[in-house]
């Protein structure tokens, strides 16, 4: 009788060591490597955590809503990045797996007539922000994207993504940063801590999940 | 006795235990987050077609699909078309649908726009169409702007067609969805019954729900 209950014992004290260990995984990040953040905003840590959703910014901003129609003005994506608060070698955190899609339809970044479309083919590195206005939790996180129009490969990009309650329009944040292009839809605005250079989200919604 | 009783007591409260427990995988697997999205779906007796289409599967997070140029026989033209759905299927604690479509011509330009915006949003207790729009919108050479939701025009000879169409799914505190259909023309014609739907068209598609 007392041998299986040792080993129940033993194996809920390892299973609970694991579980504290995974969570004490709390370190700053450092200089990035390639595929790794292209620089810094802030204080951020590695520590798991998982965002997803989706949505549409009107970017740049006309009014607090939506800018007319007509004008085109608007970039609409799905995003979604998972972490498991890993560091490589150099401190970066790692993310385990992550998508971006992302369109911008404003008639000036068209291409060939069509549409800006940009396709991650590869999400490397995802970090938590810690100074940051964002309620429910915020993130910067980035990879290796392909511009779908001309199967340009290989280009560093990064985001910053905030959720800041519910809904997540007029609350949500997302921003986007391709340099090899010059590509920014970016909307830092100088009374927040500067990891929050969000556009705040004209529909859609950004959710942030703690994972532990 | 008394230790007797206890240990009985004690067999009765770990039966119940082990009777009453569901692994936290299965609740999870009891809540369900949905979005589908798609440019354009057109179902005749004849013609039934919809591209292009993304449905979030169970478990997923992200699914894109697209197309430059979409042609549904005389029905319905469109460029740039794309539909993005992303949430959190594992958690079912949120979904996002996007179908989004540059020039639309429908029943050889009897409805036209050049720009179409379908977003559904939803959480646990609440969803939204929040981000969707109609550009230049044309109905028969008449411009019509940012139709308010569930706009019904009647298009004589053809049917009718309804703009921002939204049908909200769900009680709003144990699940919430909403469906969004930026363009939907009922295409009808009389019968011996009075009139009949002979198909359906819709343009700009985009549904979300949680429960």
């Amino acid at each position: 009788m007392s041998n299986p209950r040792l080993l129940a014992g033993l194996t809920a004290t390892v299973a609970i060591a694991l579980v504290v260990a995974s969570c004490e995984a709390r370190r700053n990040a450092v200089a990035p490597t390639i595929g790794g953040p292209l620089f810094h905003f802030g204080s951020f840590e590695c520590t798991p955590f998982k965002m997803t959703g989706g949505g549409r910014i009107d970017y740049p901003p006309g009014t607090a809503d939506k800018n007319p129609p007509a004008s085109h003005t608007y970039e609409t994506f799905g995003a979604h990045v998972i972490a498991s608060g890993q560091t490589d070698a150099n401190g970066t955190c790692l993310a385990d797996k992550g998508e971006l899609e992302w369109v911008d339809h404003r008639p000036e970044m068209e291409i060939n007539g069509h549409p800006l479309n940009l396709h991650a083919t590869a999400v490397t590195f995802a970090e938590v922000a810690t100074d940051t206005d964002c309620r429910d939790g915020a993130a910067h996180w980035g990879g290796i994207l392909r511009v779908q129009n001309t199967k340009q490969d290989g280009l560093d990009f990064e985001v910053w993504d905030c959720d800041n309650g519910e809904p997540g329009v007029g609350h949500d944040g997302f921003a986007i940063s391709v340099p090899a292009l010059d590509y920014a839809v970016m909307c830092p605005d100088p009374d927040l801590p500067p990891a929050e250079p969000t556009c705040t989200l004209t529909g859609g919604n950004r959710q942030f999940h703690p994972t532990h | 006795m008394k230790i007797e009783i206890m240990r009985r007591a004690i067999r009765l409260v770990g039966l119940v235990l082990l009777l009453t427990w569901v692994p936290g995988s299965v609740q999870g697997q009891m809540r369900a987050a949905k979005a589908e999205s798609y440019g354009i779906a057109v179902s005749t007796a004849t013609i039934n077609q919809k591209a292009p289409s993304a449905v979030l599967p169970a478990g997923g997070t992200m699914v894109q699909d697209q197309a430059s140029d979409v042609t549904v026989a005389s029905m319905v033209t469109a460029q740039d078309a794309f539909a993005i759905v992303s949430g959190d299927g594992a958690e079912a604690s949120d979904a996002v649908s996007s179908a989004t479509l540059g020039t639309v011509s429908i029943l050889n330009g009897l409805i036209t726009a050049n720009g179409v915006v379908a977003m559904a949003t939803s959480t646990i207790n609440t969803s939204n169409a929040d981000g969707s729009s109609l550009a230049n919108l044309v109905v028969n050479g008449v411009q019509v702007s940012d139709p308010a939701p569930n706009t019904r025009m009647d298009l004589p000879g053809v049917g009718y067609v309804v703009f921002n169409e939204q049908i909200p799914t769900g009680d709003g505190v144990t699940s919430s969805g909403i469906t969004v259909n930026m363009i939907h023309v009922v295409l009808q014609q009389m019968g011996l019954g009075g009139v009949q739907t002979t198909g359906n068209i819709v343009v700009g598609s985009a549904s979300s729900g949680v429960n």
